[in-house]
Order: C-alpha cells, then structure tokens, then sequence
C-alpha cells in the first residue's frame, strides 16, 4: 500500500478493498471510445475549471479512484490546496473561486443529480450568462464525461491511492 | 417547448455514439438494453431518451405490460426473469450514485448473471444511457422527434 503518508508503517490501517471488475480489460473498445469522448469533451475548456468540475462530480458521486486522481493533477496543475478543500463547501466559501468557476461548479451539481428533478432554469441561465454557447456547450458534454468516468469507477470499485499525477494523459 | 440548446459537439456525439454502439454490442441483448436505457432515463427524468427507447424497444417486439410496468419491476417481478432483475438492480444503484456506492448484493447478483465480459459492457451501457440523459436534460431537447 502507497497511501496515505509516510506513517503506514506504524499506523494501523484499514485493509485495501480489492477491485471487483477490470472493466477496461473486458471491454477494451468500451475504454477506446471512453477515452475518445474525454478527448473531446474537454475541448475548448479551461483546463482548471475543468479539474473543479471533475472534483466536484467526483465528490457528489463518492468516487474514491476520481478524487485520487483528480485532485493529484489539480495540485499538479498548480490548484491551490485551499480551493480544492473548499469545493465540497462551495457555497460558503464563494469568494475562492470566481463568478465563472462557481456558475460551473453550479451546473456540475444540477447535472449530476439528475434524479431529485431537472437542470433548473436559473442554473442553467447562469451558466450561460458566463459561457458561451459553444463554451457551455463543452461544459455540459466534460461534465457528463466526469459523470461516466465516475460510474466505472465506483461500480467496478477502482481502487483509490496509486495514481501518479499526468498518470492518465 | 424548445431546447435551451440543439447545441452538440459533432466529435463528442461521434465518440458518445461509438461508446453505446461498443457497449451495445458487447452485451449482445437489444431487448435487455432497451429495458435498461428505459428504467435509467425514467430515474433520470430524461423525456427525449424515454420516447426513444419506448420507441425502440416496441420495435424489438417488447409488449406494453412489460413497458408499463418497469417503473415498478420489483413489484411486478414475474413480469422479468432473473437476468432482467438483475441488471435494473444494477441500473438504479449505478444511475443513483449520490445517494450511496453501489451496493455488494447487487453487484454480487449481476456477477452471478452475466459473465466478466457481458457485465463490463452491462456496465458501460447504463454508463452511456447516463451520460445521454444528462446531454438530453441538461440542454431540454424535447421528446418527440425521434424515429427509429
């Protein structure tokens, strides 16, 4: 085990939880085509925004494997610490990210919770105040990509702690 | 009503439709998929995806008692064999993350269905149904407009 600190050794840890598919082994051109539509999505959009979009969802959507490497490559990228724990309290903390960013942030949440209702009118409208049409465009498509990304991950139990930053490009 | 937006990148709907073509096929149960995309979009309120796979799966033979009544397939459980029951289990677990993982006994009872290979594509179709609710709902495409 890798994770977390330098104090595994004394510290006793619960055990890891063993993966329950290798899904992108069993259906490789699954994995082909999501890679394919990650690439695509994310056209266009600011690489930053685009990790806090990826964070949050990851968040809402409790995958351990996603946050693992989101927020690695967040601090990688040069994110600040402090933004990346906030994200979970957004809506308290708004003066960390800009009106752009938190519009995101925003309609990152509508989209991912799709079961309690629709993508409200003032999120979406909000949205566009901040993004253009193609921009929003993008935005809904890398917020859906993340939304995927996080089913694999949490259904077939992807093992969080291993990922090394840039590891996936 | 009208779309909020039409507005799709041409590549990210080319790589989406790749992805449910791949997933579809690996699976190699239309009917099943059918089922699944429809009790997927009706968690996720998505009316365009709802009119088409109702549409496609009534043109995959699949009857109206069945259609009606997946919305309540756990009580309606003669209607589905075991196979079916297993995989709307794992459609609502995967479709409803925010509430919880996906729990041991579902996963464990799609396992015992499906194969490695067929439940990596099982799992990759419910992951694409979500993903085209999302395009659909986010930018309101009205239903209505498909043909098959």
């Amino acid at each position: 085990m890798t994770t977390p600190t330098d104090d595994t050794k004394t510290t006793d840890y619960a055990a890891e939880v063993p993966v329950r598919l290798n899904w992108s082994q069993h259906a490789p051109e699954v994995y082909k085509a999501m890679i394919r539509l990650e690439t695509v999505a994310k056209r266009g959009l600011d690489p930053a925004l685009y990790e806090l979009v990826k964070i949050r969802a990851s968040q809402i959507n409790h995958c351990a494997f996603c946050l693992d490497m989101h927020t690695k490559d967040a601090l990688a990228a040069g994110e600040s610490v402090e933004r990346i724990v906030q994200l979970a309290a957004w809506e308290e903390s708004r003066h960390f990210y800009t009106e752009k960013e938190l519009a995101a942030i925003e309609l990152t949440e509508a989209v991912t919770v799709l079961t309690d209702g629709f993508v409200p009118d003032e999120v979406y409208e909000k949205a566009a105040k901040h993004f253009d049409e193609p921009e929003l465009a993008q935005l809904i498509a890398a917020i859906t990509t993340i939304n995927a990304w996080n089913r694999f991950g949490v259904t077939c139990r992807m093992t969080p702690g291993h990922y090394t930053p840039g590891g996936h490009a | 009503m009208t779309a909020r937006t039409q507005l799709l990148d041409r590549e990210v709907g080319k790589a989406l439709s790749a992805l449910s073509a791949a997933a579809k096929k690996g699976l190699g149960d239309p009917v099943l998929a059918e089922l699944v995309m429809i009790r997927a979009s009706q968690l996720n309120h998505c009316a365009f995806c709802l009119d088409m796979h109702l549409t496609l799966a009534r043109k995959n033979g699949e009857g109206e008692e069945r259609l009606g009544l997946l919305a309540a397939w756990e009580e309606a459980a003669d209607l589905y064999d075991g196979r079916e029951r297993a995989a709307l289990a794992l459609t609502e677990a995967m479709t409803v993350l925010t509430e919880g993982f996906v729990p041991d006994e579902v996963y464990e009872e799609a396992a015992v269905h499906f194969d490695d290979g067929e439940l990596a594509h099982l799992v990759g179709l419910i992951t694409v149904i979500n993903s085209w609710n999302r395009l659909m709902v986010s930018r309101r495409v009205p239903p209505g407009g498909y043909t098959p």
